[in-house]
């Protein structure tokens, strides 16, 4: 047991500090620590720069654009990107079809996708949910047929987050019927967003914005070749890429990043004869956080020692449960903190509050999509249960 | 950052678990009672001088392996002296009696609670003219074993350890007017006492949140009822795995609390959140048992209550979760973002 980062591991910190905050542009950055929404060319701009630094996806192996880095060092390039403000590299590209491409897919599909999905030239987006299958994700009903050397995909999907940007889609589709149980009779494919038959139909949340969508397919032809890996093994996949991850799953340094903020949001605003932060209830917040971030940045740490290898891992669903949970807990107390001045959402000409506070109200209400998404903590605390446990329902 | 325990750690643990089953004895309800052949055994371990140095009569290790043994200790519900002897023993320094704590030859414990004063480090109500001390301790822990007391007092100059080896009891009370006390030196290692005590009491904690969870878990898989297991239950079955997420983030902060007094004695920060996240994590899951097993859990004849009742002492020793949030409340300004590795 042993505290603290080795020389070389301090010296990785400070490079991959001065990276974030000298090559990211602060317009860009000052965006997120304001929680304004991102344009497309906003997140463009900032993933095409960490890749030409190869900190796009370090996570993916070497010959694609990987690095040979420690669980540590990715801890650490999470961490500085998180409290440097910078926008994550387009998760359904990085974390998601990319690792799934370069762990099961033929070695042309890698060649024909990995280089432009690490660069973002190609925009992806997530095809799993749909009306009737949320948590019970197995129940999916879109279908693909084969029919030749293409696939007919007819089906609607849902809670397609940015798919609005996107080139192309993995899709979750139905291509045995028959199979015995749900799971076996599901394949992935990828399909290009400008194939006939494709409408994406937004869907306006909570908060006012517009970052997730319905996507249609109406007798879609996509081609053979673009199914990953073999048939009816799409289930695998999804596990794989829902699971692989837990450096990344807590984001713990959004979380820091963001009650330093809520430290000087609360000196900013005026209570009594001083500030909020004067006010023992919000110190005891903010130390009481801080308690549980530390306790979860730590099993971050701990369990990161001890990932084997891509398999997804029951301890992430820790991570995810509590990650989501501090987030929210994050938010609340910020706009909180905002008060009165949270009441207003639009930020008119003349107004005498910041950004920050009028974003505070729709920045809180858009993350309580954090417990729902990447299987609800309802969900985290089954696998929990059955997974750690042996609890069986 | 390295969260793995060495062999010898590994061995250590498994001679504690030896060591303290053997002659562990039935919990009951009510104070806890010395258990002279437990501590023998604990001396023959060295693990009464673990954390010390060997030039002063310890073994060389350190807080890590204390905290080792604190989990051992708590996983079965021992109650023993253990986190006040290493206290004790950091307190009295150079002092004889310190060796003859290690040893196990003589059972010392610290006076730290003033009655119906909540916890502070320093003492109020405790004084001292030089030579004789005034004020009353209370409660004095494993007073019923007549133990010798280190205590702290209040002087001219500043905060004074003495060291009482025969005192007169009453009950679990001190009164320390007329007995016969001996100056140690000033407060320079009660931080560093408190840092250690804190930890040890978290080491414990840590046993007996695993043991709560562990007997809940296989309730859930054993009691039937509507004909079914209880696990079939998936109100049950949630709440459990919220338990088990308390339990491994109070475990790394543990780990954390060891490895970052193993650097630095005298982190109170670390140890200040170490023991909120315990405590916090000890009320849930101390809870949760005794409400997941129902009635059963009511009863002294079955461990989970015992757990409880241990976890409860714990929180309410060396300063409870409302203490340790009010030091770190009152810092929160004097940094930014939280760095915990750097």
């Amino acid at each position: 047991m042993e505290r603290g980062l080795s020389a070389e591991e301090a010296q990785f910190r400070q490079e991959m500090r001065e990276f974030f905050t000298t090559k990211v542009p602060q317009e860009i950055r000052d965006k997120v620590a304001a929680g304004e929404e991102l344009t497309k060319e906003d997140l463009a701009t900032s993933h095409k720069i960490l890749n030409e630094h190869g900190c796009a996806v370090p996570q993916w192996p070497v010959e694609w654009g990987g690095q040979d880095w420690s669980d540590l060092q990715r801890y650490i390039w999470l961490d500085e990107m998180q409290l440097a403000n910078v926008p994550a590299p387009l998760p359904f590209n990085a974390n998601m079809i990319g690792p799934v491409i370069a762990t099961f897919g033929s070695e042309e599909m890698k060649k024909r996708f990995l280089p432009p999905t690490a660069a973002l030239d190609i925009w992806w987006c997530q095809g799993f949910s749909e009306p009737e299958s949320g948590s019970d994700l197995a129940s999916l009903r879109t279908t693909a047929v084969r029919d030749g050397d293409e696939y007919v995909v007819n089906g609607q999907k849902t809670w397609t987050t940015l798919g609005q940007h996107a080139d192309w889609i993995f899709n979750l589709v139905r291509t045995d019927p028959n199979a015995p149980k749900q799971q076996q009779g599901i394949s992935m494919l990828l399909i290009d967003m400008k194939t006939p038959g494709v409408t994406v139909r937004p869907i306006q949340l909570i908060d006012g914005g517009h970052e997730v969508n319905e996507v249609f397919f109406e007798n879609v032809r996509v081609p053979a070749d673009q199914l990953v890996g073999e048939e009816n093994r799409g289930w695998d996949y999804a596990k794989f890429l829902l699971g692989n991850e837990r450096v990344g799953v807590a984001p713990t340094g959004w979380i820091k990043r963001k009650l330093a903020s809520a430290k000087e949001y609360a000196a900013s605003v005026a209570a009594g004869d001083g500030t909020l932060l004067d006010d023992p209830l919000v110190s005891a917040r903010i130390a009481e956080l801080e308690c549980d971030l530390a306790a979860l940045e730590l099993t971050v740490l701990r369990v990161a020692a001890n990932s084997h290898g891509g398999k997804p891992d029951p301890a992430s669903s820790i991570l995810k449960l509590r990650g989501s949970e501090l987030q929210q807990d994050v938010l609340e107390l910020i706009a909180d903190i905002a008060g009165p001045s949270s009441l207003a959402w639009s930020d008119a000409d003349g107004s005498e509050v910041p950004e920050w506070a009028h974003n505070a109200t729709p920045v809180y209400l858009n993350f309580r999509k954090a417990s729902i998404y990447g299987g609800s903590n309802e969900v985290q605390r089954g696998v929990i249960s059955s997974g750690i446990l042996g609890l069986k329902g | 950052m390295d969260f793995k325990f060495t062999d010898e750690q590994d061995s250590l643990r498994e001679a504690a678990r030896d060591a303290i089953g053997r002659n562990r004895t039935e919990p009951v309800p009510g104070d806890a009672v010395h258990n002279e052949k437990m501590w023998q055994a604990l001396a023959e371990l060295g693990a009464l001088g673990l954390p010390f140095p060997e030039d002063a009569g310890g073994m060389g290790a350190g807080p890590i392996e204390a905290m080792i043994v604190a989990a051992e200790l708590g996983r079965v519900g021992a109650r023993t002296a253990y986190a006040d002897t290493l206290m004790a023993v950091t307190l009295l320094g150079q002092d004889e009696l310190a060796g003859a704590a290690m040893e196990g030859s003589r059972l010392v414990v610290p006076a730290l609670y003033e009655p119906m004063r909540a916890w502070s480090p320093e003492p109020a109500r405790v004084t001292t003219d030089g030579s004789a001390l005034e004020g009353v301790r209370e409660p004095v822990p494993f007073a019923a074993a007549a133990p010798s007391v280190v205590t702290t007092a209040r002087g001219d100059d500043g905060i004074a350890v003495y060291a009482i080896e025969s005192p007169t009891f009453d009950g679990a009370r001190l009164d320390l007017a007329g007995q016969s006390a001996r100056h140690v030196g000033g407060d320079a290692h009660l931080r560093q006492a408190l840092n250690l005590g804190t930890l040890v009491l978290a080491g414990e904690a840590l046993g007996a949140m695993e043991s709560a969870l562990g007997l809940t878990v296989e309730y859930l898989k054993s009691r039937k009822q509507f004909g079914v297991p209880l696990m079939k239950f998936q109100t049950l079955t949630q709440r459990a795995a919220d338990m088990y997420t308390s339990l491994e983030l109070a475990r790394s902060a543990i780990y954390f609390g060891a490895m970052s007094l193993a650097e630095d004695p005298e982190d109170d920060l670390t140890i200040s959140r170490m023991k909120v996240i315990t405590g916090k994590a000890g009320k849930h899951i101390g809870q949760e048992a005794i409400q997941l097993h129902g009635g059963i859990g009511m009863t002294a004849e079955y461990a989970v209550g015992h757990y409880t009742a241990r976890l409860t002492e714990i929180e309410h020793s060396l300063g409870d979760t409302r203490y340790h949030l009010g030091r770190l409340a009152a810092r929160v300004k004097d940094y930014g973002a939280l760095d915990l590795v750097g």
